[in-house]
Parts: structure tokens; sequence; C-alpha cells
């Protein structure tokens, strides 16, 4: 572990969260805080001086020779970032093979002891099986998890030569997610750290795993937050709060249900009554952050679940397209029940989520079909339902939901099949899009490279000028597409979405 | 026994290799190409069709011409042959359909040479022995006992007036002949044609409204002997037809240049241009506009099926296959070079970024007689999309993609690919218990394409039958089941 080059200097963060949250899984948390914080900050140091030191090493080459004309100094220029690439590629293998190979199965185990010990009081079972869902159900998956290794840093130390992002999208494009670490605030806790981290490789993926997991990571703030002096809990709290938001808005943006949660988290905390004990309203605001996952998630859960198990039929074809948790849920409680029928999974580049579902689904014996997305208008002749998760529901009726969500609803519209909406009202909100620019994410194009055992032509793409990767998460689904969203108040047209939203912000 | 060389991977260039050579007989060539058929060692539109015209040129080469009859009887039969070996492959039949084309068109000029008075005929024609007929076509005598007298009565009338219809058939340049043919004949060929539409091509023969050759049966009627056919320049009609076989290669080999030299008209400045999967046409053809225009190209990769081709095609490295010619000449240039930019997406992003897109441009694998289209997997999605956006949907395909055969059972020309791309097989216990679709191809309706651009420009999708109906003669359409009616 000790980082003995340049390459491996970069590497150490991450790999020591990894290694030092082992012991957190053992329940020994208050030995792991503070070994944390000091991993985490000593190869701040060291990433920096690499950094430094590769800075130093341009100007000196670049002003070897007088006084270079423009065009040599371009084409040195060019030179050196052909050489800097190299260098890169002769590198990229080891770094992206090592923390793969190495911490794939071992970061697996991670995740599923993980998680029930990060729960808390929630009922155990539920929680598992959500947040295991989108991370865990298989051997290996190189592709799932984004190599840990910092993409970011050979391009911030670039020249900023061409604009990469893609115009249309321009306004979508944030500062590139973080890699690391280092850099972030000291005020913010070393759950949130490693949250944020998880969240940025997708080992927390999905919106109301994640929307959980900021929850459950907030009330571990919350246990350790102690008012400084000359404050009030309700009014410092909430910038406290905000640092850490702030950290994890850096590694991925917040998804919609999260920032709902957060909405409703910073009420709570501004209605505590100055006079309360700092303990008892501590206490408070724990109590209720595990009964608003209970009541939001866990609960509504089960019952969008049960209502969706009305509409499965014995000998119903039901399509879902990449994984939602509560679809599995519902297709494995139907599934429980005695229900027969047939699942086809649509899935597609580059996270594969529909792989672990279908795994999933296949390992309880359920009959499977897998394909992606290029084979929608066969598979959807055999559908006689369409099951999607949700990301969002906008106030317009429109879904929200992993890329492609909209081109299987359309099919399957197209095919007379009815499209069944599964969506918590913790996803509601009361923005409005008409397509899938107004709000989106952009995912770093490098996820795209395909990870073969031969290299891909792609690793090349930032060498080929005008040439541009764009790798979105979401897009809209017109509501015209979608028979039915079941949330935990029962089955609504689109149409009834504004309405629900006002009604679960009022509760 | 199929004399390939051994050295490459079978395939295009090792058959045309072999074809070519004078050691392999004909027979073992039509054999090698059917297996190489079979195998999908030779696959998609246009290596299939060099393929077949070139195995068809020797046929012709090789055929000692007794009775031009016999010739065509012999090309039906290597044609359902090729077609039985490999039927979802259309452009096979498209290319035998269009070289019985030729040779009835030779026949039918060879006489009227003769009765116009200038023909040279008889001066080189080989005795017809029967031990030639016995030894070249064994069996095919034996397979089509109709008379000679009838079938050459019948071709006659049929050539007769197809070519009033406009002598749109395929030894012609393509460009330019079938504009002037149109130019000439007005609106009537259209209205004829679209009767014989709808009658049946064999009982449309002696139907008087679709036989404006009736104007001359006299001509034809003085024609029926056996003894006229072979007094025909048997010699120079075998060049001809060698000749009309080599114009089609040359179509084969210029459509894609053809059908970019109208991208000037349908790509303009700051477009925004979708399209799917690598195709060596579409790039053609945005290069052709990228050299006058700025735009950009969103381009779907098509995974999994073809996404390392696209990956290479907007990277810029040719395709690592040599054994295709296709592959000396793909991507020497990449449009990226040419100053479009290029965003690469992924299948799924498509809908998402249409509302964006102001024409998807899709290559075709074949065009079916309505217009309805056999694309890459992926495209039925990507041309619904465009249309719930009003996107136009531009197929591009050269006319030798464009096949008489009406679809009455789409799912038959579909095809299912390796399942190992979608989910490999180091995923093994997963494999075991999961069913894995993964299709070629996809079926795209007609009603989903606003517009089709061959080498003879740019077609309403209503328009397509008029172009087939030029290029095939009608009694060749259903090639493949015409042993069920004899």
């Amino acid at each position: 572990m000790a980082p003995s080059a340049n390459v491996e200097g970069e590497l150490a963060p991450a790999q020591d969260i990894e290694s030092s949250e082992k012991p957190l899984e053992n329940g020994a948390k208050e030995q792991v805080v503070p070994a944390t914080s000091e991993d985490i900050t000593a190869p701040k140091g060291k990433a920096k001086t690499a950094n430094g030191a590769q800075q130093k090493g341009k100007p000196s080459e670049g002003s070897k020779d007088g006084k270079p004309s423009g065009k040599e100094l371009k084409e040195k220029a060019k030179a050196e970032k052909a050489a800097r690439r190299a260098q890169q590629k002769g590198r990229q293998p080891g770094q992206q093979g090592q923390p793969i190979v190495d911490l794939g199965p071992e970061k697996q185990k991670n995740a599923d002891t993980r998680r029930p010990s990060v729960a808390g009081p929630a009922p155990t079972t539920k929680i598992q099986h959500k947040r295991t869902g989108s991370a865990s159900g298989g051997a290996q998956k190189p592709i799932q998890f984004r190599p840990v290794q910092a993409h970011a840093a050979p391009i911030s130390e670039e020249p900023p030569k061409e604009n990469k992002n893609v115009a249309l999208f321009d306004h979508l494009y944030g500062n590139p997610r973080r890699n690391t670490v280092a850099g972030a605030s000291k005020d913010v806790h070393p759950a949130v750290l490693a949250l944020g981290l998880q969240m940025r490789n997708y080992m927390i993926c999905g919106s109301s795993a994640r929307c959980v997991a900021t929850m459950l990571a907030f009330k571990r703030v919350i246990e350790a937050y102690i008012t400084p002096p000359q404050n009030s809990l309700p009014r410092h709290l909430t910038t406290h709060l905000s640092s850490q938001i702030d950290y994890i808005v850096s590694c991925r943006p917040l998804s919609i249900s999260m920032g709902n949660a957060i909405r409703w988290l910073k009420v709570k905390i501004s209605e505590v009554d100055v006079t309360t004990e700092e303990s008892e309203a501590k206490a408070d605001l724990c109590n209720a952050i595990d009964s608003f996952i209970t009541e939001k998630i866990t609960v509504a859960d089960q019952v969008i679940a049960r209502r969706g198990i009305e509409k499965i039929r014995d000998g119903d074809v039901i399509l879902t397209y990449a994984k939602s948790s509560i679809v599995q849920q519902t297709l494995v409680e139907a599934f429980r029940q005695g229900r027969k029928f047939k699942v086809i999974v649509v899935d597609s580049r580059p996270l594969f989520e529909g792989k672990n579902l279908a795994r999933a689904l296949t390992d309880l014996g359920l009959e499977a079909q897998y394909s992606l997305t290029h084979g929608i208008s066969h598979v959807i002749k055999d559908a006689t339902k369409v099951f999607l998760g949700a990301h969002a529901m906008m106030s317009n009726g429109r879904l929200y939901s992993r890329v492609g969500t909209a081109l299987v609803a359309m099919t399957a519209k197209e095919a007379d099949v009815p499209v069944i909406v599964c969506c918590e009202s913790i996803k509601y909100t009361e923005k409005v899009a008409l397509d899938s620019f107004v709000h989106n994410e952009v995912a770093p194009p490098e996820e795209l490279i395909t990870q073969g055992e031969t290299s891909s032509p792609l690793s090349k793409w930032l060498d080929v000028p005008n040439l541009q990767l764009l790798n979105l998460m979401y897009d809209l689904t017109p509501a015209e597409y979608i028979s039915m969203v079941i949330d935990e108040s029962g089955y609504l047209p689109p149409s009834s979405v504004p309405f629900m939203q006002r009604l679960s912000l009022n509760t | 026994m199929p004399g390939s060389t051994g050295i490459l991977a079978p395939g295009l260039t090792t058959f045309k290799r072999s074809v070519r050579s004078k050691g392999v007989s004909v027979e073992s060539s039509i054999d090698n190409l059917i297996s190489l058929l079979k195998r999908r060692q030779i696959r998609d539109s246009r290596p299939c069709a060099i393929a077949t015209a070139h195995l068809l040129r020797r046929v012709v080469e090789t055929f000692k011409i007794t009775d031009i009859s016999r010739l065509i009887d012999r090309v039906q039969q290597i044609g359902q042959r090729l077609i039985s070996a490999q039927p979802r492959e259309l452009t096979t039949g498209n290319i035998v359909r269009r070289v019985l084309g030729v040779i009835r068109e030779e026949v039918e000029e060879d006489r009227e040479g003769e009765i116009s008075g200038y023909s040279d005929a008889g001066t080189d024609s080989r005795p017809q022995t029967p031990r030639e007929q016995d030894s070249r076509a064994p069996d095919y005598s034996a397979l089509f006992p109709r008379s000679l007298t009838s079938s050459l009565l019948r071709h006659g009338e049929m050539d007769s007036k197809l070519e009033e219809i406009g002598d749109g058939r395929p030894q012609r340049p393509p460009l330019l002949t079938s504009q002037t043919s149109y130019a000439v004949t007005n609106t009537a060929p259209t209205v004829t044609s679209m009767f014989s539409l709808l009658s049946h091509p064999r009982s449309n023969v002696p139907s008087p409204t679709a036989t404006p050759g009736s104007q001359s049966p006299g001509i034809h009627l003085s024609l029926t002997s056996q003894a006229l056919a072979n007094a025909g320049a048997v010699k120079d009609l075998k060049a001809e037809v060698v000749e009309g076989i080599q114009e089609i290669l040359e179509e084969l080999n210029q459509a894609d240049d053809q059908i970019a030299g109208y991208a000037l008209e349908h790509i303009h400045s700051n477009e925004v241009i979708l399209t799917h999967t690598s195709s060596v046409t579409v790039q053609k053809f945005l290069l052709k506009a990228a050299a006058r225009r700025k735009f950009t190209v969103v381009h779907a990769e098509a995974y999994p099926n073809n996404h390392e081709a696209t990956h290479a095609s907007v990277i810029g490295k040719a395709k690592g296959e040599p054994d295709d010619d296709l592959g000396s000449e793909v991507f020497q240039k990449t449009l990226t070079a040419a100053g479009v930019t290029v965003v690469l997406v992924p299948d799924s992003a498509v809908f998402a970024l249409m509302s964006r897109v102001n024409k998807v441009i899709l290559d075709t694998h074949a065009v079916l007689v309505n217009g309805d289209i056999v694309a890459a997997a992926g495209a039925k999605a990507i041309a619904k999309a465009a249309k719930l956006h009003c996107t136009p949907v531009v197929v591009l395909s050269g006319v030798y993609k464009l096949s008489p055969v009406y679809p009455f059972d789409p799912d038959a020309l579909m095809e299912n690919g390796d399942p190992s791309k979608v989910i490999s097989y180091e995923d093994g216990d997963f494999v075991d218990k999961v069913e894995i679709e993964n299709p070629l191809f996809d079926y795209v309706p007609v009603e989903l394409v606003s517009l089709y651009i061959t080498n003879l420009g740019g077609h309403a999708p209503s328009y397509l039958h008029c172009i087939i109906d030029d290029h095939y003669c009608a009694e060749d359409v259903d090639l493949d089941k015409s042993n069920a009616y004899r």
C-alpha cells in the first residue's frame, strides 16, 4: 500500500479509504473515525507533490530554446501532450486492472457486510435488499464499478486545449467529479466522505438507495455534531450540513429524492426549539430521520410492491429496463407469492445495471430474458407489461429515469403494452421539464470506453479533435407513454403527479 | 476443394481470387460461394452482391451458349441455390435477377437487330452438340422441361413490355439512363408499372392492359423458332452479357460515391445529424457534405454488434479486417478530420437527443418492394423516436439493395447474433440461467422513413416500386419459387 511511485500516489487515497473502511464494518466505529482522517490527510500531500513535480517539469522544458516561434511552441506542446498520453496509457492498464482485480470481490463483501451496520435501526431486511441490489449480486463485474483511480488528474493537468463538452449539454457540465477525498473541507464527516466516493463509483446507485444512504450518513453527522459555543443548533447545524452536502455534490450531483429529503431535514432542524437540550434535540432529529426513512422509503416500497403485485397475472411477461430496486422488490415478492410470470430485462451501456437485476432474479429461479437496448423492438413483442422505476417524476407528469427508459416506454406504447411506473412519493418534484436537456446529469465520458481484453480504439478519444463522447445519465419520458404510476397512495395517471406532490409536501 | 488460397481467412477477397483463377471449375466456385454464404463468411449486402456478380460473370463466361434460354435457366438455377443458401441476404437474389434481366435484354436487342436486318447472325455460333449440353447442364433440361418456343415467346413479350416501361434495366449506367428514359417516356410507363404491380407477374403477361408490347405481336411471333435463337450472335451476346455484369459490378463500386453526390442537397450548415452503426455509405455521404458545410453528427454506437467498428470509424482507425476489399477504402478519412463535430453516444441516449436532431440518416441492409427496410438492430427504435419528434429519417441505399421481395413474413428476414456479445461466457453461471437475445437486424416499416436516397437520387417511399420495376424483370421476381410453379 505504501506509495512508491507517482502512480501509486494518486491511487493511494482511494485505497486508503477502502482499507480504512474494513474496520468500520467490524463495528469499531469510534476508532475508525480518526484513523480515516489520518489516512486521508496523508496522501493529500503526496498527491500535491506529485502534481507539483509534473507541473514544474513542463515550464522548464518549454523555456529551453530561447525564443521559439508560435509554430514551434505548438508543435512542442503537441509532442509533449503525446508523450504524456503515452505515459498515461502505459500506466492506465495497471491502474485500472489493479483496483478491479484486487478489490472486486473484496469490495463486494465490504458492500454487503457494511450496509446492515450502517443501516441502523431501520428494518434491516428491507434496507439490505434495497441497497445491496445496485451494487452486489454477482461474482465479478468489472464494468459496474468505475476504476477508482484518478481520471480527473490527467484532465486537470492538461492545458485546456479543446473543449470536449458536448455543446448541447454545456449547461449540464459542472466541475469534474471528485475522485479523492483530498481537498475536502475538514468539516466533512468521514461517513459522508466515504458515501461521496461510493456514490461516485456507483457502489451506491439508484435514487432511493442514495437517499437512504445520505440520510443515514447525516444521522451520523448529527450524532457526532457538537454545537460550537455562541451558536445555536438550529442555526449552525444547517450550515454544517451544507458543507457535507457540498462535498457530496462534488462527488456526484444530488438526486431529486436526496434533494427532497435534505429539504425536509433542514426544515426539521430549523423547527428545533432553541431551548431544547442539545442531546435531546439530536436524538429527536435522529429519530425523525429514522422514521422518515421508514415511512417514505421502506414502508412505501412495501406498499408499492404490494400494489404492483396485483398487476402481475399468471402468464405475464414483464419487461423492465435497467435496474430499479422497487421493481426488483415487486418482482421478487410476486414470485414469492407464487405468480407465474417471465421477466425480460433490457439493459444498456455503460452501467449494465440490468445485469444485476437479471442475475438476482435468475438466482431466485425466475425465468428471465436479457437483452440490450438494440433488441427492444424485438423483445417488446413478447412482453405483456412494462414495469419501470423512476429517478423522479416531474410535475408535468413526465418520468425522469435512467437514459433509455424513454425508448422502452415509446416502444411499449407503440406495441400497446401498458407501461407501469413504480415511484415513491419522495421522488416527486415540483420541477418541470419538456425534454431531457432541462435537467440531466452528464457522467464522465471515460465510462463509455469499453474495457475488453483488447484495448478499445476509444481510449485515444481525447487526442481526436472534434470528437466528443456523451454519457448521459437520464432521459425524460413523455407522460403519454405512461399508463399508470404506482405510488404508496395508490394507482394514478401521470397527470396526477403534481397533486400528489403537493400532498406529499403537506404531510 | 473450393480453390481458396488458404492464406487468408475465407471471405470475399479469397473468393474473388478463386473465382477468377482458371484452375477452379465453375461448379466448385458455386459450391464455394454457397458454403461461404452459409458459414456467414461473406455477409452484408455489398460483399454478397459483389460475390454473386463475380460468380455469375464466371458462369456466363464459361457457359457454352448454344441456346440463350439455357443460360437463363442455368443462372436461375444457380440463383436459387444461392438464395436458399442464405435467404436473408436479399442482395444475392437481387444481383441474380439483374443478371437475368441483362441476359433477357441482350436477347431482345439481338432479336431486334435481326429484324431490322443488320444482324451478324450465324457467323460465329457454335454447333449445338449434345455432349456440351450434357456436360454443362445435365439436370436443368430435366428440371425445366418447358418448351423453348413458348419460353422465347414469353420472354419476347415480357421484354418488349418492360422495355417500354423504361428501358431501365441493369446494364446501363444507372443514374443517367434512368433519368433520360423517364424524360423520354413520360408518365405512361409509371401507370403501366402501377398496373403490373398489382397483377401477378405471370398472369399479367397476356393481360391487354399491361402489355403495351402487344402493338408488335407480329414481330415476336415471327421470332419464335429455336433456329433463330441459335442463329443469334451467340458469342457477341455472351460478351455483352459479361459486359452487362461488369457494369453491375461497377455500379456496386460506385453506388456509395453516387449516393454521396446528393449529400449537399440534404445536409446544411449547423444541422445536427444522427446516424447509427458504422457504414461506409453514410460515412461517405457525410464526408461529402463535410467538405462544404459545418455540422454536427451524433453517432449512436450500435452496441454490441457493431460498436467496435463504429468506434474505429470515429477514431479513424481502419477496420482490422484486410480480407474485405472494403477494408482498404473504408474510413480513410474520418468525419472529425473533416471538421465535423462527432458526438459518440450509447444507443440509449437517442431519445434524449432526438429533440435537437435535424435529420436521421440510416444505412440499410435491404429495402423491400413496399419500402420497408431491414437495418441494423436498434434502427427501428431510432426511426420511431425520430417520427415522434417529427425528425425526417433518410435511408441511404444503393439500388442493388432494393429487393423486389414482398415481406409477407418480416420475421423471416431477421437474424440473431452472437449472444456472447451481450453477456460473455465468462459469466457462466448466469448464462446458464438466462435467455439472451441479440438481434442483428430491425425491421423498419416504411411509415417511419421520410426519404430514400439511392444512387439514382432521392425518392419518396411510395415511388420505390417504380425503381424496382425498372431494374428487375417481372418474370424474375419470384426467383426462388420458380421451381414450385413448374
